[in-house]
């Protein structure tokens, strides 16, 4: 006799059934991951010295810290609900196309793609630099050829790591972490006492409660929309948090929760070390070191050899933020060519490493080359990188915002609860992105207004980031012919059940 | 009648390991049970159900080589699709059925490329509560 295949269902195996690994990847882990991934090490090196250095920001950099941090903790929450109905967790590109159509998803789905690629040459960038000033080369981590070099190699490791499929366990996350934390804690803490207490070098200067306000910047509205907008990159990251789920605790509830929390903890240390290093440095030596504001500051601050362990932190942050990137991004290709939005090939999965390995490979090699013509183009383009990559996390991340507010329309009457936290939260959150973006572009179209010039007749960092949203637009409609099937669906709402607790969610999301 | 949970994921080492497992099975007179660990590794950054997804439809087609190969042995048997990485797929299929042994082939690959890549079988011995056959390549 034979029983034929009859699979057992994942059903049997729901979260919580799972023992001791379901606990191992709670609330915790998912706030770790939360942290780890929007890596703020390398979020500050990378960033910190571009926000300052924003014409106009004055002393208010902290303030830009803050005022970013609004529309993110707003697009959480949309995050939280989204994640509610669908807590098998999609991501953008899926909530998008559920809750307002093909189009606007596949848009979403290329934004992230696009953005993922365009952080990879930061990132590798960041990482070719500190890994020479980890070695006290510093000749060879202001020579372009050799940064590139490094970076190359960057990307080439961290592709192969996703693609064979190495993780790290959440321990090991929980001490590279603790480690990165307690290196910028530390650092916050040397530099004020020697602000206060002296042994600052001459440029420092006392906070003063002006800092924290948004609402006096010398460069006005202007100056903070620029800010927030690279304020924008440094939360990026955190809805890799919320999408841990399956392990968790309680998969309706606890990663959202803790991609709030994280958020929270983020800005935290992001204000607390900004606010050190611009006390410590002064405005000059910020804007003037504005690359690597982390390790200039780092040397000066610690001395030989503890500065090195604020590399080593920047470093760490770094491979751990290229993991949570390309991964879920390869993640969305994956998803895209499910849906059939995309070639098939992408939807393919390896025998033996069971990772999406045409996705993740086409990814490493897209941001290969993107990295190489990008870096040496001009040395100033990081800081229109990170400009450009607002663009696109603020159009993907505004309209997971809008797509919450659509997605639950017709709950939202229902109660004042419903109506506040799933409609008027994240559409403000959508909201205000979509004002940071259409006011940035303005801004930033003039091509004197970039680092690196102009290219085609704008600002480098426009060219970066809305050129390739438009590029993006013009794909969409080759693809429009191309896969009809998928451009056919039509948007949805969500089960009315899932606010009233009635029904519990599953992802029932079908690649048709 | 015991059980005989074998991993398969179609690549050599599982081959030889379905081999073994059917070998033993006609001596013991046991059933097969043929598992494949479906969970997509990675944490974090979404789209987790259709990386799923597509593991599981991999498993599936997998899988039924398996089957062929079983029952052209005439072994009766079943396929067991797990979410959970294949080590933990593995060890508890077989606790839950208290199996007789579990049976995996080797990657056939260098001890230090195992450590790095995460070997089923390196893993297996350490989480199984069952007797945990290696089959080499």
């Amino acid at each position: 006799m034979e029983s034929a295949a009859v699979p057992a269902e994942a059903e049997g195996v729901a979260p919580g059934d799972k023992g001791l690994k379901t606990g191992a990847l709670g609330y915790l882990s998912n706030l770790v991951i939360g942290v780890a991934s929007t890596a703020p090490g390398y979020s500050l090196a990378a960033t910190l010295g571009f926000v300052v250095a924003v014409a106009g920001m004055g002393v208010h950099a902290p303030a830009v810290m803050i005022v970013s941090f609004i529309p993110m903790l707003l697009i959480a929450a949309a995050y939280n609900y989204m994640n509610k109905a669908d807590p098998d967790c999609g991501t953008s590109f899926t909530w998008v196309t559920r809750a307002m159509g093909p189009r606007l998803g596949w848009l979403t789905g290329w934004a992230i793609v696009a953005a993922d690629v365009v952080v990879m040459a930061t990132l590798a960038y960041i990482a070719g630099v500190y890994t020479f000033l980890l070695f006290g080369l510093d000749a060879a981590a202001n020579n372009l050829l050799d940064v590139s070099i490094i970076a190359a190699l960057w990307i080439v490791v961290m592709t192969w790591i996703c693609y064979v499929g190495i993780e790290l366990s959440a321990r090991t996350q929980f001490f590279l972490l603790g480690m990165e934390i307690f290196a910028l804690g530390l650092f916050a803490i040397v530099a004020l006492v020697k602000v206060y207490a002296g042994g600052a070098p001459p440029g420092s200067i006392h906070i003063a409660l002006d800092w924290f306000s948004p609402f006096s910047l010398p460069g006005g509205s202007t100056a903070l929309v620029e800010g927030v907008l690279l304020g924008v990159f440094i939360y990026w990251g955190w809805d890799s948090g919320v999408c841990v789920n399956e392990e968790s605790e309680n998969a309706n509830e606890g990663p959202g929760k803790a991609a709030v929390m994280s958020t929270i903890l983020l800005v935290l240390i992001y204000v607390v070390v900004a606010v050190a290093a611009q006390a410590y440095g002064g405005l000059e030596f910020l804007r003037h070191n504005k690359d690597d504001v982390l390790s200039a500051l780092g040397g000066n601050v610690f001395g030989s050899p503890l500065d090195k362990l604020l590399i080593i932190a920047v470093l760490t942050s770094a491979s751990a933020s290229t993991q949570t990137t390309i991964l879920p991004t390869a993640r969305t290709t994956l998803s895209m060519a499910r849906f059939g939005a995309i070639p098939k090939a992408f939807g393919k999965v390896h025998p033996r490493y069971l990772t999406p390995d045409v996705s993740t490979l086409t990814m490493g090699a897209v941001s290969l080359v993107w990295t190489l013509i990008i870096i040496n183009v001009s040395q100033n383009v990081l800081g229109d990188s990170i400009t450009g990559l607002g663009f696109q996390i603020a159009f993907y991340y505004g309209l997971t915002g809008f797509a919450c507010a659509v997605f639950y329309r017709k709950e939202l009457f229902k109660s004042f609860r419903n109506f506040f936290m799933a409609g008027v939260v994240p559409f403000t959150g959508g909201a205000m992105l979509t004002y940071i973006f259409v006011k940035a572009f303005i801004d930033n179209k003039p091509v004197d207004s970039a680092y690196s010039g102009g290219v085609f007749g704008v600002g480098a960092a426009v060219a970066i980031g809305v050129g390739l949203l438009l590029l993006g637009v013009v794909v969409m409609v080759i693809a429009n012919f191309v896969y009809p099937q998928f451009f056919r669906r039509k948007p949805e709402t969500v089960d009315p059940g899932i606010l009233e607790g009635t029904v519990k969610a599953s992802a029932s999301v079908e690649s048709d | 009648m015991s059980e005989i949970v074998v991993g398969y994921d179609g690549t050599k080492g599982a081959k030889a390991a379905l081999d073994k497992a059917v070998e033993f099975a006609k001596q013991l007179g046991d059933r097969i049970v043929i598992v494949f660990g479906y969970a997509p590794g990675g944490y974090g950054g979404g789209e987790v159900p259709t990386h799923r997804e597509a593991v599981k439809e991999m498993g599936e087609k997998v899988t039924q080589e398996a089957n062929e190969v079983v029952t052209a042995a005439g072994v009766e048997h079943e396929i067991e699709l797990v979410n959970e990485s294949g080590a933990e797929a593995l060890s508890d299929v077989a606790t839950q059925r208290n199996a007789r042994m579990i049976v995996v082939g080797s990657y056939g690959e260098s001890p230090l490329k195992g450590a790095v890549l995460g070997a089923t079988a390196y893993r297996l011995v350490h989480v199984a509560e069952r007797p945990v056959l290696v089959v080499p390549v």
